[in-house]
């Protein structure tokens, strides 16, 4: 029988299920919490075993589902052929690791808005501003979380509603976020006149490869090769002369295209390689707990 | 004190005139009555033909990762992919990595279907947001309705139309990935075998995926607002790209021009120095 | 006198532009100097965005996947797992900072153990196909010309070259480091591309700013555009 089925078994009955869940949501928050002070009293290397454990298994279960033959009929009976005995698990797996992600997003969230708490509180330098980001995170925070819930039907969608949440996210959030990350189309020009020197042969291929990307990919590129140039557009056609498919593939838009595939491609896929064989050592040095200061 | 040459006078220039100099060369070519059709790149070709192949009410995995931050890149993308499948008459549903791309996505798809009488639960829907994606590709592929459990309007899975009978990705036709990130890697690696993959990035991303689309790992590309601009041209229709398409050529021009001009300018400065001294 | 009209802020909908030129003016203002104008507004964004990430965490994940299922479908065993989750928590206490890294073990444990496939199902092909590519023209490959065959060669040696730049493991004398030497100028090429498509997609990002501004605040007719 699989995990989820197993779980799935254990059911709260359904008269009363409201009070149920709320007694057994406490009951687990004061035991799991509860088991903070317990963990506590670990000499520093049983804390540190506990660590490895669970890193070890969390890794093993994805790496084992992963590698095991799914025919293991003979020791698990299960009842689809091209899955074995682990993969049902994945689903309550995904929910948690699901779950304690939201929680990881929100630590940042929470540790945010408690250093500008502590701002305001101590009045530290410039702490108004703390304020701004409270107010507004405080107000956004209410609003999204009702649109969120009111697109569920749990709240009633008021116009009123709508039309706060629209200027807070389209209006404000949204324009703010644009503006900000569109900024650096400045900085690089700036940096891309004072700080690009061709210096070196690996500068001069760097900034031609570039410059050939850059016009020959827009649009400007095609209109200088088929328009101006007079260049013939298209494949060459079948029996042509050396001169003819010359000409066809001379225009910038065939040039930077043959450049990001033909050149760009393979070195690419070498940074891929040396990316790939990095990652593989790297996730065996964290699941075996071999990665100081990690876990 | 010793008066500048021009060469040093165009070294120190004020940074603030070139941001104004940036910001007239974009205002001037958006206005600019100039129109330059592209020459449409073989990775977005690619990307069309791929969906040309799709039957009516095939079902379409749509990966929206995208927020407010790169609007102009991938707004152009989205907005013309889902003309395509609207034409084609596939249905699709969407799924975000990050929060802000939830929102994004699905008022943008409210607003695109509304025009052709696409009904959202029954054509189309957004199965939310969900923080990690690598085990909610691996959940899908072993039971969708279980994973995703409702869609963002709390719609049990099991009730909603677009899926109904769809029990794994697996039975999906077609994934396109719209995104800033580096999420294309994370379907590559868990999504099941033989579904192709279409990828609209950022163009900043671009470069990198050409050995994904030697390997046949994605079938298509569509790359940034140009790569829209294109897409667009191949639908016939006019979006987001097209206006942007003489903004973003000029100003590579004045880019280029620039970094040509930085460069002289130091040569001479050195060569004056060397005669000086 | 119709576009004046049009132009001032006399309905929701105009407001609502208003403010994001307002915001995006506001975000400008750093570019002439440091200001506090635009400490306010960054604030606000940061305040803004954090605020907003809570609906989606709460309702597509916490109430999907926690709150539905105990409440509403009574599978109390979830119960267990936010109170769990929250010894990510404890990251802030200095007494009880170390077990937070339970819970961090449990997420990094787990990417450890799914990159196995990502390392199969990602690198492989990549490693498959370049085997594959035609080395010779022949009549088992009608379509393979000529031409293909030198890219091939010219894809392999590519590939090559640049991993032997990659190789740290001995010191690279010789022929090797002239090898590497190319390796290293075709890295160029790879990094020139990128830095091209950089540009581009940062200058796209202005330009739709900038298209905002002309095209919803201004109501301007943008004249250019493809074919």
């Amino acid at each position: 029988m699989s995990l989820s089925h197993f779980i799935a078994q254990w059911q709260l009955p359904e008269q009363g299920r409201y009070l149920y869940a709320t007694l057994v949501v406490l009951g687990a928050s004061v035991l799991i919490l509860g088991l903070a002070p317990v963990l506590q009293s670990l000499p520093p290397r049983g804390r540190r075993a506990l660590i490895v454990t669970v890193t070890f298994l969390a890794g093993l279960f994805f790496a084992a589902e992963f590698f095991l033959p799914i025919d293991w009929t003979a020791v698990f009976p299960k009842d689809d052929p091209t899955r074995n005995f682990l993969t049902p698990a994945i689903q309550p797996a995904q929910n948690v690791l699901q779950i304690i992600g939201a929680l990881a997003l929100g630590l940042g969230t929470y540790g945010l808005v408690r250093l500008h708490l502590r701002n305001v509180v101590q009045k530290r330098t410039q702490w108004g501003y703390s304020v701004v980001l409270l107010v507004a995170f405080v107000t956004m925070a209410t609003f999204s979380i009702l649109n969120t819930l009111s697109e569920k039907q749990l709240v009633t969608k008021t116009p009123l509603l709508e039309t706060v949440f629209s200027i807070l996210f389209d209006y404000t959030l949204v324009q703010l976020d644009a503006a900000m990350f569109s900024l650096i189309a400045f900085y690089i020009f700036s940096a891309a006149y004072r700080a690009f020197r061709i210096r070196s042969v690996e500068a001069s291929i760097l900034m031609f490869t570039a410059m050939v990307v850059m016009i020959g990919v827009v649009p400007l590129g095609a209109y200088i090769s088929y328009t101006v140039l007079g260049l013939p557009q298209g494949p060459a056609p079948e029996n042509a002369d050396w001169w003819t498919r010359f000409l066809h593939s001379a225009g910038l838009p065939t040039i930077a295209h043959w450049i990001l595939t033909a050149l760009n491609a393979p070195a690419q896929r070498a940074i891929e390689f040396g990316v790939g064989i990095g990652g593989l050592a790297m996730a065996i040095r964290l699941w075996l707990s071999l990665e100081r200061g990690v876990t | 004190m010793q008066t500048q040459t021009i060469w040093q006078r165009m070294l120190s220039i004020d940074r603030r005139l070139l941001y104004l100099l940036l910001f007239v060369n974009i205002v001037v070519f958006l206005l600019a009555p100039i129109r330059m059709p592209a020459s449409i790149s073989p990775p977005v070709q690619k990307f069309y033909d791929e969906i040309e192949k799709l039957k009516p009410g095939d079902l379409v995995m749509i990966s929206s990762n995208w927020s407010a931050s790169t609007l102009a890149e991938n707004q152009p993308q989205l907005e013309a992919v889902l003309i395509h499948l609207m034409r084609k008459k596939a249905r699709f549903t969407f799924i975000s990595i990050e929060a802000q791309s939830r929102d994004i996505s699905y008022r943008l798809a409210r607003r695109v279907t509304e025009t052709t009488g696409y009904e959202y639960g029954k054509d189309w829907a957004h199965f939310g947001f969900v923080p990690n994606l690598t085990v909610a590709i691996k959940g899908m592929v072993n039971d969708l309705p279980s994973t995703i459990k409702q869609d963002v309007r709390g719609t049990p899975i099991s009730q909603l139309e677009v899926v109904k009978g769809v029990k794994s990705l697996g039975q999906y036709k077609m994934i396109i990935d719209v995104t800033p990130s580096g999420t294309v890697p994370i379907w590559i690696s868990y999504s099941p075998k033989g579904i192709p993959i279409l990828y609209c990035p950022t163009s900043v991303m671009a470069a990198e995926a050409y050995t994904y689309l030697d390997s046949g790992q994605i079938k298509g590309m569509i790359t940034g607002a140009k790569g829209a601009q294109e897409y667009e041209q191949l639908l016939h229709i006019k979006g987001l790209g097209a206006p942007f398409a003489n903004a973003i050529s000029f100003s590579h021009v004045l880019i280029i021009l620039f970094i040509l001009l930085g460069n002289l300018a130091m040569f001479m400065n050195r060569v004056q120095a060397r005669r000086e001294a | 006198m119709d576009w004046i009209l049009q132009f001032l802020p006399l309905g929701t909908e105009r407001i609502s532009i208003w403010i994001g030129v307002l915001c995006t003016l506001a975000i400008y203002s750093l570019l002439y100097r440091e200001n506090p104008i635009y400490r306010f507004f960054e604030h606000m964004y940061i305040g803004l965005a954090a605020g907003y990430s809570l609906g989606p965490l709460f309702v597509d994940i916490i109430y999907r996947y926690w709150i539905e299922p105990i409440w509403v479908q009574g599978y109390w065993a979830w119960a267990f797992v936010v109170p769990y989750g929250m010894y990510l928590y404890f990251i802030f206490s200095e007494r009880y900072g170390w077990l937070s890294r339970i819970v961090i073990g449990t997420l990094i444990g787990a990417s450890a153990g799914l990159f196995f496939q990502e390392f199969s199902s990602r690198y492989l092909p990549q490693l498959n196909s370049t085997l594959q590519k035609p080395l010779w023209v022949s009549s088992a490959n009608p379509d393979v010309t000529g031409w293909d065959v030198f890219v091939n060669f010219l894809f392999i040696a590519i590939l090559l070259s640049v991993l032997t730049y990659f190789t740290f493991s001995y010191e690279q004398r010789g022929g090797v480091k002239r090898v590497a030497t190319v390796g290293r100028w075709f890295l160029m090429i790879g990094l020139g591309a990128i830095f091209g498509n950089t540009v581009m997609a940062r200058m796209a990002l202005l330009i739709g700013r900038i298209y905002y501004i002309l095209s919803d605040w201004l109501m301007l007719p943008l004249g250019g555009g493809g074919g």
